[in-house]
């Protein structure tokens, strides 16, 4: 079979992923061969190592990505194909003739992007984006959402300690950045930088950042990327499948316990999965990080029904709990107490010994998700999708107080969160394909006045009320994509006056957001692509941003909003370019820039107020016109048959442009680069053991000072710049009955002491030193 | 939930707050001088009222702190819960008038002071300010810290207030 790059192979390849023909032959005397492809680039994958479970038998795959296993009998298989630097894929197949599989593997995915197949939104292929698979995941089982992403290009996580995390795409983050768990656009307290996105990433089998102009489909005033953590299909497997995850990790004593079930019975497919953490205080190179502990219990379970041939259900229940601990010494009173504890090396209440407990400052948060899909495929051209989702985020954070109040909530926001999205998709003349949209929202926010504490944000609703439409046509190797979005706003503000007696103030707002996008990608003959991005949003200003009055803990700070706010404007381009001559070399350029007008930003002024506990800064939510640009830069390559190595550097600038200064909190500039080694063929230990896909992987992370920041703009200046050793090595044990994954790694092997620019933790003490994690993974 | 209206928030109850912080130096045969810092609605709205005082040269006066909650009614005494957990509280004072002196007259369970009662002796004339701090969980052991240093307290600040002040 000879492939030729071509639009509409890509598009059957990645919709299918898996195709079976069959041909006439005799019980015993069957062949199995198959045609391996990269998802991405639709290049033939070599030494792809096929190994057929049930006859223990294998094959390589040949430079045009072939292979062959013959005298098998008729019965069913369950295959597994793996290839450096890609997840292992898993087919299960009964064969009754000779076979031919066409199978594609996400050999470049990472770096090229990825074909999104959950909503086959034909636009999102064509927007800059990247990739974890489930691989990954399993061997970082220690890490969180945000903090698993931080390696990629453009990519970057502002942090609160090591438990706290939220992911930045290209500069953007928080009420800026749509995170879709599962489908559903995640509803939280996203507006404080110290909440991280309350999902389990375990959950999932991709997580994938859509990098480039307002993504039309997801709203939620999103001016820039989407993460999307998206669980796979339930397998057309009907035998009970699994996995347990293991790991340890040496700094902190942190135990991780993940695992999963799946089946497709007759009747409907589900997969359970469940999460336990637990983890103590962390450690720098020299002292304990007192009151780090963390603990985490997350369930989820899917359920996938076949109503009838043209009507299929999706039910998704998800729940997410944990409790989080906060450097004890970076809980301070005023401005006087923050330039004592800045000037200190080791923290105030910093403790000699380790320890699990989890005392106050800490946040307990819970939430959960319920959520029923309902598609249906009304003709082969003609589809539509329901979705009615509820959220319920439930968040409790305990300050140090006086009097035994410590276990009394300092914050305590419940919010309720219901969605409903229906979308209709008509392919017609073969290669248009239009959607059409209608999404409603409406959040519900209640502070609890058992804190005795004047809150931070009021009570509110909002009903947002979106309709979307996307137009997208492939040609002659050009996709063309145009999008529209319309979103009405409505919120209703219930604020408690500042002065005494407490008056209720009622603010009832409307808005009107439109977005727009534009894109289009060229495929070159000779393996090349280039695609232009141009999105054009609106977000409406968000609760906090219009009605934050008091001070903010855990910032120190007294942070004022403004109810004169208008809607910041963006206008953002991208420009991306790919070049995969073969998959021994594969390049991404990515190059953006990112206009805002009335951007909205807490600014640091000048005033100080006083307060009887003191003098502390005021910050004001204030609106700019400023610029973000950078460019994001990825290369996969593989030397031989053996050594995969990847190269990524970001490099990002904000500019406040009305005020002609830096703007602050940006992501400073950063590289990482990674060597793996992964040994051809099987090592026999004995007759019973042998490990497979053994493999060694060296990792080198540099960031950068960041320099584009005036002296006045902070408290401190920023940290230096570091960069991070990491070893891994990783093998699979295959006992005749079972194959258990084995992963040991270092993270800051050097055990280098530094502080990261985006972790607010570095006004008070140093990053976390050597960690050694150690995992098992068991499937079934 | 669907409405389109939603019920007024209730205001917390701030038993936590303190308003007011009361300084009363007393010397035999002269009236009693009132440091008071008073901030009614909390922080931000309205600045506080802080009010000063003129102290004679070459004098001892007996100090004594109160604190107030005034936005409760009636008026709660936040000086009690500071008794109730004296070790885990401290009061220091700081000057910029040299021969101002302030030694602690009271001690915790574990002989180490608070400060809500105090010795206050002047000497030369001259002006300046006095600052009286309220840490909570102050490491008490720390160097100098049971003799009114601030330095090695640590701590939460509690209350940080500044009197403007006169000596003749």
């Amino acid at each position: 079979m000879i492939l030729k790059y071509n639009k509409l192979l890509i598009r059957i390849f990645a919709i299918l992923f898996l195709n079976i023909t069959y041909c006439q032959a005799q019980d015993c005397n069957l062949t199995l061969s198959g045609n391996v492809f990269d998802e991405t680039s639709l290049v033939p994958l070599s030494y792809v190592h096929v190994h057929i479970q049930e006859e223990n038998r294998h094959a390589i795959s040949d430079e045009e990505g072939k292979f062959s296993v013959d005298s098998l009998c008729a019965g069913e298989y369950h295959l597994q194909l793996s290839h450096i630097g890609c997840e292992a894929k898993k087919v299960h197949l009964t064969i009754t003739q000779d076979t031919l599989l066409i199978i594609s593997l996400p050999h470049t995915a990472s770096l090229l992007g990825t074909v999104i197949v959950k909503g086959q939104s034909q636009h999102n292929k064509d927007q800059p984006n990247l990739s974890i698979d489930r691989q990954t995941l399993e061997d970082n089982t220690n890490e969180n959402l945000a903090t698993l992403l931080e390696n990629e290009a453009g990519v970057s996580t502002i942090k609160n300690g090591s438990g706290i995390s939220k992911p930045v795409v290209q500069g953007l983050y928080g009420n800026r950045l749509a995170i879709l768990n599962n489908g559903v656009l995640q509803s939280g307290q996203q507006w404080g930088n110290d909440h991280s996105p309350e999902i389990d990433p375990y959950t999932a089998d991709k997580i994938t950042v859509l990098k480039g102009a307002s993504a039309i489909e997801y709203g939620g005033g999103n001016l820039g990327g989407v993460i999307l953590v998206e669980p796979k299909r339930i397998a057309h497997d009907p035998h009970l499948h699994g996995q347990a995850n293991y790991a340890f990790e040496s700094n902190g004593n942190g135990h991780v316990l993940n695992t999963q079930f799946e089946q497709n019975t007759p009747l409907f497919g589900y997969r359970i999965t469940a999460t336990l953490k637990k983890y103590g205080d962390r450690k720098t190179p020299t002292y304990f990080l007192t009151n780090t502990g963390a603990e985490e219990i997350n369930f989820s379970i899917q359920v996938d029904k076949k109503l009838s041939e043209k009507l299929y259900s999706e039910f998704y229940l998800s729940s997410f709990n944990t409790r989080l601990g906060i450097l004890r010494g970076s809980h301070i009173g005023n401005l006087t107490d923050l330039q004592s504890a800045l000037n200190r090396d080791i923290p105030f209440f910093t403790e000699d010994k380790f320890s699990y407990q989890v005392d106050a400052p800490r946040q307990e948060v819970l939430h959960q998700l319920a959520k029923a899909k309902f598609k249906y495929y009304a003709n082969e051209n003609q589809k539509i999708e329901f979705v009615l989702a509820g959220q319920i985020n439930d968040r409790k954070e305990f300050d140090i107080r006086r009097g035994n109040r410590s276990d009394i909530a300092a914050l305590n926001l419940l919010q309720y969160t219901l969605n409903t999205d229906l979308k209709y998709t008509h392919t017609f003349d073969k290669d248009w394909v239009l959607n059409l949209g209608n999404q409603t929202i409406l959040s519900d926010n209640t502070n609890n006045p058992e804190t005795g504490i004047l809150p931070l944000i009021p009570d509110y609703r909002t009903w947002k009320w979106g309709l979307y439409s996307t137009l997208s046509k492939s040609k002659n190797n050009t996709d063309f994509n145009l999008g529209i979005r319309y979103d009405y706003v409505h919120q209703l503000a219930l604020t408690i006056s500042n002065s005494v007696p407490r008056e209720i103030i009622r603010y009832n707002n409307y808005f009107l957001n439109l977005g727009g996008l534009f894109t289009i990608k060229h495929n070159f003959e000779n393996f090349q692509s280039l695609a232009y991005n141009l999105g054009i949003a609106s977000r409406n200003p968000a609760i906090n941003e219009l009605y934050s009055n008091g001070l903010h803990q855990g910032v120190s700070g007294i942070e004022e909003g403004d109810i004169n706010l208008n809607s910041e404007r963006a206008i953002k381009n991208t420009l991306e370019y790919k070049w995969f001559q073969n998959t021994n070399f594969t390049i991404n350029a990515l190059v953006y820039h990112q206009r805002f007008n009335d951007y909205i930003f807490l600014n640091p002024t000048d005033e100080i107020r006083l307060t009887i506990r003191g003098a502390f800064p005021v910050f004001k939510y204030e609106q700019t016109d400023a610029a973000i640009y950078g460019f994001d830069l990825s290369s996969q390559f593989t030397i031989g048959n053996s050594i995969l190595g990847m190269l990524k550097y970001s490099y990002l600038q904000g500019d406040d442009l009305s005020n002609n200064q830096p703007l602050i909190f940006m992501p400073p500039n950063s590289a990482y680069g990674s060597m793996t080694y992964q040994h051809k063929g099987d090592i026999e230990l004995n007759s019973n053991l042998r490990l497979e896909e053994t493999s060694f992987e060296i990792n080198y992370r540099l960031v950068f000072e960041q320099e584009h920041i005036l002296a006045d703009q902070d408290f401190i200046a920023p940290p230096d710049g570091y960069s991070l050793l990491g070893l891994k090595f990783s093998s699979n044990m295959i006992t005749p009955k079972h194959k258990i994954r084995y992963f040991i790694k270092a993270d800051n092997l050097l055990n280098e002491t530094y502080r990261d620019y985006l972790n607010r933790q570095r006004y008070f003490a140093d990053d976390i030193g050597i960690s050694i994690t150690t995992g098992l993974s068991f499937k079934f | 939930m669907t409405g389109c209206d939603k019920d007024d928030p209730e205001p917390p109850i701030e038993e936590e707050l303190i308003t007011t912080l009361e300084y009363v130096l007393s010397t035999p045969n002269n009236p009693d001088i009132t440091l008071r810092f008073e901030d009614l609605d909390g922080d931000g709205g309205n600045d506080p009222v802080i009010t000063g005082g003129t102290l004679q040269q070459f004098t001892s006066y007996e100090g004594v702190i109160t604190l107030l909650n005034e936005s409760e009614t009636p008026t709660e005494n936040v000086t009690e819960e500071i008794e109730e957990e004296d070790e885990e509280h401290q009061l220091f004072f700081q000057t910029t008038i040299p021969g101002i002196n302030v030694e602690y007259t009271d001690e915790d369970a574990d002989g180490n002071p608070i400060g809500l009662t105090s010795t206050l002796t002047t000497s030369a004339a001259g002006s300046g300010t006095l600052s009286i701090t309220l840490r909570h969980e102050p490491s008490k052991d720390g160097a100098g810290v049971s003799n009114g240093d601030i330095t090695n307290a640590g701590g939460e600040t509690d209350i940080e207030v500044t009197f403007d002040i006169e000596i003749q």
